[in-house]
């Protein structure tokens, strides 16, 4: 599996799913009604705990929401399974399924507390790595059987099974999660590798239950679980699928938690079709013609231009950019330290002076883009907002490049040092980033240094990442809740492949600090450090920081409704379907008639196009 | 055409291919277009064609670039000949003179205010509008058009060297030889092209030079079958029996004896191969395994025309012009058939 689906999914609490019958009665599941699991064994509970809960926070929904109706959007691709692990199971629509199975405990996107979820109280164990959950014994499946410790206790066996051909979470849940204990039917314990910071347990060692009575774990689990629909603890399961059509959510009607405190007023709808159609520009059309409620629009071409008309004007479709504060994807070209002449800092420095982003984000992405400022952006305490990008300064790369002895220039302008002409090699996956990388090329060729744009397809461009063959690779990482340095930085990850230090870091001062940063437990020291790291990673200058939008854009038809808040800070979109941010947006049936109406009888309503700022990080 | 001394058949088919109004025409205009995109840099260029500049003249369109601190300017790398042409302005001493498209099918070219893709603009020079990263979509299809060609004709070189030559030993030979190489060809032929192109596209960036290798190597086999059965049929006529008399070696009466008789086969063929070659490479930029980023090619500007409708002088001008092209190949082919063929009326029942 590789490296950057592993951190794209580490970022996600672990989960599971997989489906029972969907369209056809299963076999299966007759028999697993007449078999008798034996149930785990019971530990003893000898630590004196403290219990804890939270239920003071703010909650954060609007009451005024209406229950009810269709919320139809789209998707560019079916999935291949509906598995949330093994093979094929990162793919777009995961959210679907993975979004519906609920972790013990969640994060207040405003307070940024811990919030009980399948857990009502927990506690922490003296040895600074177990962690203690108390059970909501209300929480049922989806299929009405109760959730109980077994089926945390199975997830453990579940996830190191081989059968789920999925190595990653094999792994994980091997090496970063040791052991989970049960008390009694509505008590466990998760236990995991090394100590961590008291704020930071309930991120790293948190799982989430798998339904033991679905699962029959064999060499044929992958086949066999690949259209099952898992039952699953969340607002929503799927109802009905059409492979290659469209797939349905469905609001459970009498959902466990709907009652609980941080849940109410949210997951209002009462279904979600998801569409699939294959061309954007034709969902698009869908979308205009009112035949979607939603629509991303992030894209310049689509906020800029084709967002535009009489239906927004009219006031029947609003757009709104949403900016929200969550961790930035650090996105930009990694440096191969192996690859000569990036060894030497100065080349690094003088490479990154000659690489425009700023220019390139004015002039072809027409400024709806911003400069990440380093490596680490967004996480808090845990970044150096002190910490700039490179500028673009042709005097400062011209005069390093001369002090490398790259002093002559060859007939097309590029410099030259024995004969040999300064190029470098930009690997990357996407045609997305062929307009931008264009102009990057003619920049730098202004620095006499010489771009060649190596586009290559998905599977291959992850291919020669991992086998780090690159010299310059354009990409970026998922983002945890908390910065992760020691996979990208530390040395013991350096000049072999399949790891994720892509700029071959090895520098003893980083090692030592990372060792540090992981060993740490008090949250000030470790944010201390990670700004320590990231200020060493940047001077290093292996991390040509690219660009991030600090915000979301969506267009919608005027009967889609907000809460007067819009959304936190933490919503990567008002329109999260699931999550902790997830549900909080409505649809007015009343509102929607009286669009229709309007729309036939040409009646203009006031245009909405909404910035909102409120959670801007100035 | 008195220049060269044409046999009276070669006169003959001159003449009758001259008479083909649209076939002659076209190969006139075609040939003239070959040998203006060979003169590109001159028509259609970022640099200036003349610059006077303090007493010295600069000729900047071929060698090496000249630093911008030559003209007074204050940077190193490259002149910005458009930039230098307004600065010096009206003086009379100093001049530049720019080609008629002053832009390179590389130089993005952004205006204040405006967002790429730019509509036609005589004012600014773009004269069919610019694409959506701001180059000039005139040049960008003048070079992709030289490359295209290029690319088809060096195709067109290497597929009939190794297809004339064995298809002729094919033919020449017989027996065990033919039968070999016949199921070799069978089965080449059958390794789905564009699957390998894609596979190899996935793996390296594929250049010029890797694109056409795989071309050739999966290209070649057509010609040798009309080779093998001309060659089958010339063989058995008197005149290699005779040269076979006199000792003539295999080589030399394949290629010496048979080949020439076979030329208005393969002078047939020639036009549509090279069309042949131009859409192929065209499909593959427009798919995206084709020639890597930024080379101007009319694939990737036709992709970019049909994700950019409302941009239509992007498609318009690679539909236009590739139709064009085509349709002129297709007279010369037609005419230069109609040429060689000895019957100079036919009926068809």
């Amino acid at each position: 599996m590789n490296k950057i689906l592993k951190i794209i999914s580490a970022s996600l609490f672990a989960v599971l799913l997989i489906g029972c019958g969907s369209e056809q009665q299963d076999p299966t599941e007759t028999v697993l009604e007449a078999q008798v699991l034996a149930a785990y064994p019971i530990s003893e509970l000898t630590e004196e705990l403290i219990w804890e809960t939270n239920l003071d926070d703010p909650i954060f929904a609007d009451p005024q929401a209406i229950k009810g109706g269709t919320l139809r959007m789209y998707n560019s691709a079916f999935p291949l399974t509906l598995r949330s692990v093994g093979p094929d199971s990162n793919n777009q629509m995961r959210t679907l399924v993975q979004g519906n199975q609920l972790g013990l405990i969640d994060m207040h996107p405003v307070t940024d507390k811990v919030i009980p979820v399948l857990a009502t109280h927990w506690a922490y164990g003296n040895d600074g790595k177990t962690i203690y959950y108390k059970l909501n014994p209300q929480a049922r499946w989806s299929d009405g059987k109760a959730i109980r410790a077994d089926d945390y206790l199975f997830t453990l066996d579940f996830m190191r099974s081989p059968d789920i051909l999925a190595p990653w979470y094999n792994n994980h849940y091997t090496t970063e999660i040791l052991e989970v204990k049960k008390y009694d039917d509505l008590t466990i314990s998760v236990t995991g590798s090394t100590a961590k910071p008291k704020a930071d347990l309930h991120y790293y060692y948190s799982i989430s239950p798998t339904p033991r009575h679905f699962h029959i774990l064999n060499e044929d689990w992958v086949k066999n679980y690949n259209w099952k629909i898992e039952p699953n603890s969340g607002p929503y399961k799927i109802t009905n699928i059409r492979k290659g059509k469209y797939l349905d959510l469905e609001l459970k009607k009498d959902w466990w938690a709907k009652d609980l405190k941080y849940f109410k007023y949210r997951f209002n709808v009462d279904r979600i079709r998801v569409k699939v159609i294959r061309d954007e520009e034709i969902a698009f059309r869908h979308f205009m013609k009112g035949e979607l409620d939603l629509f991303p629009i992030k894209a310049p071409k689509f906020w800029h231009e084709r967002a535009t008309g009489p239906l927004i004007d009219n006031g029947y479709i609003h757009k709104i950019q949403f900016y929200n504060n969550i961790a930035r994807s650090p996105f930009g070209f990694y440096l191969n330290q192996d690859s000569k002449p990036l060894d030497e800092p100065g080349m690094r420095e003088a490479l990154a002076s000659a690489i425009n982003f700023d220019g390139m984000l004015e002039n072809v992405l027409r400024g709806d883009y911003e400069r990440l400022p380093s490596f680490n952006t967004g996480h808090g305490k845990y970044s150096n907002t002190e910490l700039t990008a490179p500028k673009f300064d042709l005097d400062k790369a011209n005069a390093l490049l001369d002090a490398a002895g790259w002093d002559t220039r060859d007939s097309n302008g590029i410099r030259t040092k024995n004969g040999e002409a300064l190029n470098f090699g930009i690997t990357y996956g996407t045609a997305i980033h062929t307009d931008g990388l264009v102009y990057l090329k003619e920049e730098a060729k202004k620095a006499g240094i010489e771009l060649r744009l190596d586009m290559l397809d998905a599977a291959s461009f992850f291919k020669k990442l991992n086998e780090k063959t690159y010299q310059l690779a354009m990409l970026s990482f998922g983002v945890g809740y908390r910065p992760a340095y020691w996979q990208h930085f530390h040395s013991e990850n350096a000049h072999k492949p399949q790891t994720n230090n892509m700029t071959n870091m090895d520098k003893p001062e980083i090692d030592e600090l990372i060792m540090q940063y992981r060993a740490a437990t008090a949250a000030q020291d470790r944010e201390r450090l990670s700004r320590d790291i990231s200020t060493l990673i940047h001077q290093q200058g292996a991390f040509i920081p690219g660009y991030y939008a600090p915000y979301t854009r969506s267009a919608y038809w005027r009967w889609l409704r907000l809460p007067s808040f819009v959304g936190t800070a933490q919503n990567s979109s008002p329109f999260d379907l699931f999550g902790n941010t997830g549900g909080l947006f409505w649809l007015d049936p009343k509102i929607k008639e009286e669009t229709l109406a309007g729309k036939k009888a040409k009646q203009v309503f006031e245009k909405q196009i909404l910035l909102d700022t409120q959670h801007k990080v100035q | 055409m008195s220049l060269f001394k044409l046999s009276p058949i070669a006169a003959k088919q001159w003449q009758r291919f001259k008479s083909i109004k649209r076939g002659y025409y076209s190969a006139v205009i075609f040939i003239a277009l070959l040998v203006l995109s060979l003169g590109a840099e001159l028509l259609v260029s970022n640099r200036a064609i003349l610059v006077k500049y303090e007493g010295n003249y600069y000729f900047p369109t071929y060698g090496g670039i000249i630093p911008g601190r030559s003209f007074g300017l204050d940077y190193d790398y490259e002149t910005n000949y458009r930039d230098l042409k307004n600065q010096i302005g009206e003086n009379q001493d100093n001049w530049v003179l720019l080609p008629p498209v002053p832009y390179s099918p590389l130089e993005n070219d952004f205006q204040s205010l405006e967002y790429p893709p730019y509509g036609p603009s005589m004012e600014n020079s773009h004269y069919l509008g610019t694409d959506t990263t701001g180059r000039d979509v005139l040049a960008r299809l003048i070079y992709g058009f030289r490359i295209a060609i290029g690319f088809s004709l060096m195709l067109l070189f290497f597929n009939y060297i190794i297809g004339i030559s064995l298809g002729s030993m094919m033919g020449y030979f017989g027996g065990w030889f033919d039968l070999f190489f016949q199921r070799l060809i069978e089965i080449w032929s059958n390794v789905p092209f564009l699957y390998v192109v894609m596979i190899i596209a996935s793996i390296i960036t594929p250049g010029f030079w890797t694109l056409a290798l795989i071309m050739i190597v999966f290209g070649w086999m057509s010609m040798t079958w009309y080779m093998r059965t001309v060659t089958y049929q010339e063989k058995a006529k008197d005149y290699v029996m005779a040269a076979r008399a006199c000792g003539a070696s295999h080589s030399r009466i394949m290629f010496r004896h048979i080949l020439p008789n076979t030329v208005s086969l393969i002078v047939t063929f020639l036009p549509f191969s090279i069309t042949s070659g131009i859409t192929s490479l065209t499909a593959l930029d427009y798919l995206g395994f084709g020639l890597p980023p930024p080379t101007p090619s009319w694939g990737e500007m036709l992709s970019q025309g049909i994700q950019n409708l409302d941009a239509p002088w992007i498609v318009a001008s690679v539909v236009g012009s590739m139709t064009v092209v085509l349709v002129m190949v297709t007279y010369i082919g037609e005419a230069v058939r109609e040429a060689y063929d000895p019957r100079k009326f036919s009926t068809y029942e």
